[in-house]
């Protein structure tokens, strides 16, 4: 019960702990048996443990000690009082109620079970009649016995049981005789009786009979039970044992036996010591003698005096088997029990017969060849032999023999056999075309190799027997000699020996095979024999042969090692580890170990970066993400490594793209600008190409360019906005030279947009023309660190006629080539005087977008004032202001507009100074 | 930020000492947030909770049946964890002193353990060579993810908002961006001992046992700067940011800490440095916001508070 509801009793005030509030209403399945009943029955137990029951669970059989039979009650006599003779009561006055005893009164249960199953209606132990079977029966005896004996017997005996079925067949109008069926029409029962009995019979009724049997219905005929006799025995169909072949065909047994003894099959020869067994008997014989003992298929069930025991010894076989007397049951030799109906046969099961082979004469030597001989057509007969010597022919070993004999293709040719249609298949076969034509190209240009190689395998031992002092030249074929000197190197620990080896292998390569040969190129060693000699060299042309690399097609599997080991070097005596060396070579070889490593290499020379980083993608689980605050990142951990930093260095690629085009020389500003077009227009192409796209990154979610582009768009200069969509008084305000500019040739604002497209997009890049910008780049450095002194003068500024002499001594001083130390100095006083006007901080904010991108706008503005002159000396291209770049190739474009550059420049200087003050 | 002024000088004052590890220190870190606690495991198997100030021992956790090599401070200060030789992390409660939980996986001596941000994530990295993130806000006893691709030990791990760094003894530091969904391997050729980023993830200190500390981009991977003269060849030591993140400190095997500037990476006065501490300084932090103070963890079984 749940504490609540507990709760909840009490609360009505009723008792928990009483047995009415725990009493259980519902009775839930079976209640399981009670455990020992469920205790196996079966179990075994020992013998003296078990106990006798009987039906109520009493035990009833005790041991010797307990009791014996029990009696009564409890193992006691009589009562559980115990037994008590009884009194005599006297019983005359219940005399007439007393019953007659029956017999049950007398009976225990066992017996009384006994009649209960007596009393069953049908006897299942009796003998089924069915009618015809009984009919039969009575047919038989009638057969047998007369009439009066029959009618006697059938008196005597008591009628003959009806089945079941018979008796219900009875009382439903059936009659022993008939037919089971409806009853049928006289023309129906005619048919039927013409279809299995003689129909001239029945038609031939008495006519006038017809007439009136046509009126009647007839019960059926009875159609007999076929009763396919056992067929126990083992003779053929149609076969009447007893019966001897004449007398079967027709003739009568009156042929006169011949001979006395058994008639003995023709064909097996009978030896002198063996009797006529059974077997042999002429099973055909048809003596009237014989008899049936004769015959195989013998007649033994029959009559036990009719057999007549033929033969001496075997006969006993043929002896009557034994009949078993039903009562007992036959085992076999292993114990089972022969099946019911069966018998054990005495006779084992058909035996082989076995013949023993011919004797061996004594003197008897196994010689195949005597027979080979007497044939002369045999193929056992070696080919080459025309006349075998018998005897003196010596063994010859398999490859002789088999070198010896014919081919299955001359055999096939001697006889004139077409060649099978399915020719031999060969390594080739399974190649493609292209290899094939490899592998062609690869023996046309080693041609001489392969036939050399077969040659120098061996190497030729030279002039047979060559003068003992004489040089002794090993032949080597020059490919091989060629190939060896590539190949691996045998003699590399010892230098002398190498480079012996060496000269002799380029001797051989070079040297004509034809020619004879008198020397080497090299003498014996001092001290050494010319014997001595003559052999190393032909160690070093069998060596050659033997490090040649393979040649050909396999050539290409293997690669010769690079380091050759010499292995060790063995001293003689106790070992003195020489550590300095030692610690020399495995730093030797770290180091070397450290080169194959790209990495390692970079790490020792300090190159930390892209050397040592790899990068790769990696997928953070979910819950990872979810617990860090992170999106779960697209990660394509299929695709190249580092996609989307790949990406990313494209979006950031293309605008670096875009600032070198950017600072491509003045002449090619022009050209410049459509490529600045396409950078700047098409910016979200470039990365899209160089980047990963397939069908999963399409959608705007996958798309990991796509905010990129807004990322690392850049905006355009001021200047563009301006030049496209400022108003005259807006340009005037904020350059003012360029408005005078405007002033001066009207037109020029229509031409932004007229003449080239290309010009608004230029401009905002503030591309300095190449030879400023070269100039600049040194500039820009002095620049720097003289340009904190530069902000101090600003303050203070100066008229703009200082500028102006300053621009006429400047202009006085082309001549100095080194103009970064002249405008240094005249930066100083001449920066101030532009010193910057209110729009000082726009400006600024420019500048330092402009510097974050390409070019340090102050440089521009230093270059702007100082130069002129100068740069006008050295380019024919007026030099373009930086912010007015556009203009600046609106010049170079237009020479009309070249002049008003030209002539616009200075002042436009002189304006953007006045600008920023 | 400081350079006008000069590099904060590295505070070389001992302040007190704390003593009570018997047995190498292995681990010694401040408590986040004012960080006004020190906690310092080591060889003696016990976690120690120190007030640094007056250098007394607060409480001492014992339940490591191994030594003591790492220990993480969650940010609110109410859990920290540890790990060592018994290839369990335990998660400890600091007011109750009882392990929260333990939690196996690693089949080695887990040598790092490092909390993410708001302590819903541990890390850890072990012997076995892989790194186990584990979540601490289910009971789930599997890892989160499993980071196997280092190649030998994990001996440091740094997690920081959206990526997680490791150094391995393959000598490799692996930085795994979450947000980027990348890999960033970086190859630095002897085994690391230690990775410790900057402030604005831009940089990290690498400690390898070549005696060489290297300040690395993190984001190109290119070697900013190179700290050495310190002696390093076997033990695990840790390089970190001084004040400001102007200088570097190091302490070595001798048992000296060493001072570098950040920008010239030359080693600051007094150099060589004195003998600080008997042996090899196995750890070395720096106060996360007090200017000048350090503690150094050593393997004399010292812990020591330095202020300048």
């Amino acid at each position: 019960m749940t504490s609540r509801l507990k709760r909840k009793l009490n609360d009505l005030g009723v008792d928990t702990a009483s047995s009415k509030a725990n009493e259980s209403f519902c009775l839930i399945g079976t209640p399981l048996p009670p455990l020992e009943k469920s205790k196996d029955t079966g179990e075994f137990v020992p013998l003296w443990k078990q106990e006798v029951r009987d039906e109520k669970g009493r035990r009833r059989l005790h041991g010797a000690f307990t009791g014996g039979f029990s009696a009564g009650y409890f193992n006691t006599v009589g009562s559980k009082e115990g037994w008590t003779p009884s009194t005599f009561v006297s019983s005359r006055a219940e005399r007439a109620k007393k019953k007659v005893a029956r017999p049950e009164d007398f009976m225990d249960e066992e017996d009384l079970a006994e009649i209960r199953e007596n009393r069953k209606l049908v006897d299942e132990h009796e003998e089924m009649e069915f009618g015809t079977a009984a009919e039969k029966r009575k047919q038989m005896e009638a057969d047998d016995q007369d009439p009066i004996t029959a009618a006697l017997a059938a008196s005597l005996a008591p009628p003959p049981k009806d089945s079941v079925g018979a008796q219900i067949l009875k009382k439903m109008g059936w009659r022993p005789g008939q037919g089971i069926g409806p009853r049928l029409t006289y023309a129906q029962r005619k048919r039927q009786d013409a279809g299995f009995l003689d129909p001239s019979k029945e038609v031939e009724g008495d006519e006038d009979d017809v007439e009136e049997a046509k009126k009647h219905m007839y019960p059926r005929r009875d159609i007999p039970v076929i009763t396919a006799p056992r067929k126990d025995n083992f003779h053929g169909l149609g076969y009447t044992p007893g019966l001897g072949l004449n007398e079967s065909v027709g003739y009568g047994g009156s042929t006169q036996r011949q001979s006395s003894g058994p008639q003995i099959a023709a064909g097996f020869g009978l030896g002198a010591l063996n009797d006529a067994d059974e077997d042999d008997i002429d099973i055909y014989d048809s003596g009237p003698g014989a008899g049936r003992s004769r015959v195989a298929f013998d007649e033994t069930l029959g009559d036990d005096d009719q057999h007549i025991s033929i033969g001496s010894s075997r006969g006993k076989r043929s002896e009557r088997e034994t009949r078993v007397p039903p009562g007992i049951t036959q085992t076999f030799r292993d114990g089972t029990t022969v099946l019911k109906g069966f018998i054990l046969s005495n006779k084992p099961i058909a035996e082989d017969r076995w013949f023993p082979g011919p004797e061996v004469p004594p003197d008897w030597k196994p010689n195949p060849r005597r027979v080979w001989e007497q044939s002369k057509n045999k193929e056992n007969v070696p080919v080459g032999q025309d006349k075998p010597q018998t005897g003196s022919q010596q063994p010859l070993s398999h490859a002789a023999w088999k070198s010896s004999q014919l081919s299955a293709d001359q055999r096939g040719s001697i006889l004139g056999e077409t060649p099978l249609p399915a020719k031999t298949r060969s390594v080739f076969d399974y190649m493609s075309q292209k290899d094939r034509e490899r592998l062609e190209s690869i023996r046309n240009t080693k041609a001489g190799a392969p036939a050399a190689s077969a040659e120098a395998r061996a190497p030729s031992p030279g002039p047979p027997p060559p003068a003992p002092g004489g040089l002794q030249i090993p032949h080597l074929h020059p490919s091989v000699a060629k190939a060896a000197l590539q190949g691996f190197q045998p003699f590399a620990s010892d230098p002398v020996k190498h480079s012996r080896y060496t000269a002799f292998l380029t001797f051989q390569a070079n040297h004509v095979s034809g020619e004879p040969v008198d020397n080497v190129g090299f003498g014996p060693l001092p001290g050494q024999s010319m014997e001595e000699f003559n052999k190393e060299l032909a160690d070093y042309a069998k060596s050659a042969t033997v490090f040649k690399p393979l040649s050909g097609a396999m050539a290409g599997r293997f690669r010769s090692a690079v380091v050759v080991e010499t292995g060790p070097k063995i001293f003689e005596g106790l070992h003195q580890p020489d550590t300095s060396a030692e610690g020399e070579d495995s730093q030797a070889d770290h180091a070397e170990e450290k080169e194959e490593d790209p990495k390692m290499g970079a790490v020792r020379l300090g190159m930390y970066g892209p050397l040592t980083r790899e990068v790769q993608p990696w997928q953070p689980a979910k819950l990872l993400c979810k617990r860090f605050g992170v999106r779960e990142p697209e990660v394509d951990m299929t695709g190249p490594a580092g996609a989307a930093s790949s990406d990313f260095e494209f979006a950031t690629g293309a605008a670096k793209g875009v600032s070198q085009a950017l600072e491509t020389p003045s002449g090619d500003v022009a050209g410049a600008a459509p490529a600045l077009i396409t950078a700047s227009s098409d910016s979200d192409t470039i990365p899209r190409n160089g980047g990963r796209r397939d069908l999963a990154n399409i959608g705007l979610g996958e798309d990991e360019t796509q905010g990129q582009d807004i990322l690392t768009y850049q905006r355009p200069d001021m200047d563009v906005f301006k030049a496209i969509f400022a108003s005259d008084d807006e340009v005037s305000d904020d350059e003012v030279d360029e408005a005078r500019k405007e002033e001066e040739t009207t037109p020029a604002p229509l031409d932004f947009f007229g003449t080239a497209r290309p010009e608004p997009k230029a401009e905002p890049t503030p591309p300095p023309p190449a030879p400023p910008a070269f100039t600049n780049a040194p500039l820009e450095k002095v620049d720097l660190a003289t340009f904190k002194p530069t902000f101090v003068p600003r303050s203070d500024r100066e008229s703009r006629k200082d500028k102006s002499e300053k621009k006429d001594k400047k202009s006085k001083d082309k001549k100095v080539k080194t103009s970064l130390m002249s405008f240094d100095v005249e930066d100083d006083g001449s920066i101030p005087s532009f010193g910057p006007s209110v729009s000082k901080e726009k400006d600024k904010e420019r500048k330092k977008k402009r510097r974050k991108e390409r070019h340090d706008d102050e440089d521009d503005a230093m270059w702007v004032e100082k130069p002129p002159p100068e740069v006008v000396k050295d380019l024919p291209i007026p030099p373009p202001l930086p912010p007015d770049s556009g203009e600046g190739k609106l010049a170079s474009e237009t020479n009309g507009n070249a002049l008003k550059a030209s002539e616009a420049g200075p002042p436009r200087g002189r304006k953007r100074a006045v600008d920023f003050m | 930020m400081a350079p006008s002024r000069g590099p904060v000088p590295t505070p070389r004052k001992l302040h007190k000492t704390l003593a009570n590890h018997k047995g190498p220190v292995h681990v010694a870190r401040y408590a986040k947030g004012t960080a006004k606690y020190v906690l310092s495991g080591g060889q003696d198997r016990t976690v120690r909770l120190w007030n640094p100030e007056l250098g007394t021992e607060i409480k001492s956790y014992s339940a490591h049946g191994y030594e003591v090599l790492s220990i993480t401070v969650a940010h609110d200060n109410s859990r920290f964890a540890s790990s060592g030789g018994d290839r369990q992390v335990f998660l400890w409660d600091v007011m109750t002193g009882q392990t929260i939980r333990r939690i196996p996986g690693h089949m080695g001596k887990i040598f790092a353990v490092e909390f993410n941000e708001d302590a819903t994530v541990l890390a850890s990295g072990s012997y076995d060579s892989t790194v186990r993130l584990w979540d601490l806000r289910s009971q789930n006893r599997q890892p989160i993810q499993t980071l196997e691709e280092a190649r030998d030990a994990v001996q440091t791990i740094h997690v920081g908002r959206t990526y997680i760094a490791t150094g391995s003894v393959d000598g490799h530091v692996r930085t795994y961006d979450l947000r980027m969904g990348e890999l960033r391997t970086d190859f630095i050729g002897h085994p690391v001992t230690a990775v410790v980023p900057s402030q604005d993830n831009q940089t990290y200190l690498v400690t390898t046992i070549d005696a060489h500390v290297r300040l690395m981009d993190m984001t190109t991977g290119k070697m900013l700067n190179d700290f050495k003269g310190h002696a390093s060849s076997s033990y695990r030591i840790r390089a970190c940011f001084g004040h400001g993140e102007a200088t570097v400190i190091c302490g070595d095997e001798d048992g000296k800490v060493w001072a570098w500037d950040l920008v010239d990476a030359a080693p600051l006065q007094p150099n060589p440095p004195p003998k600080v501490h008997e042996r090899v300084v196995t750890w070395i932090e720096h106060h996360p916001i007090e200017a000048g103070e350090v503690i150094t963890a050593s393997a004399d079984g010292t812990v020591k508070v330095w202020r300048s």
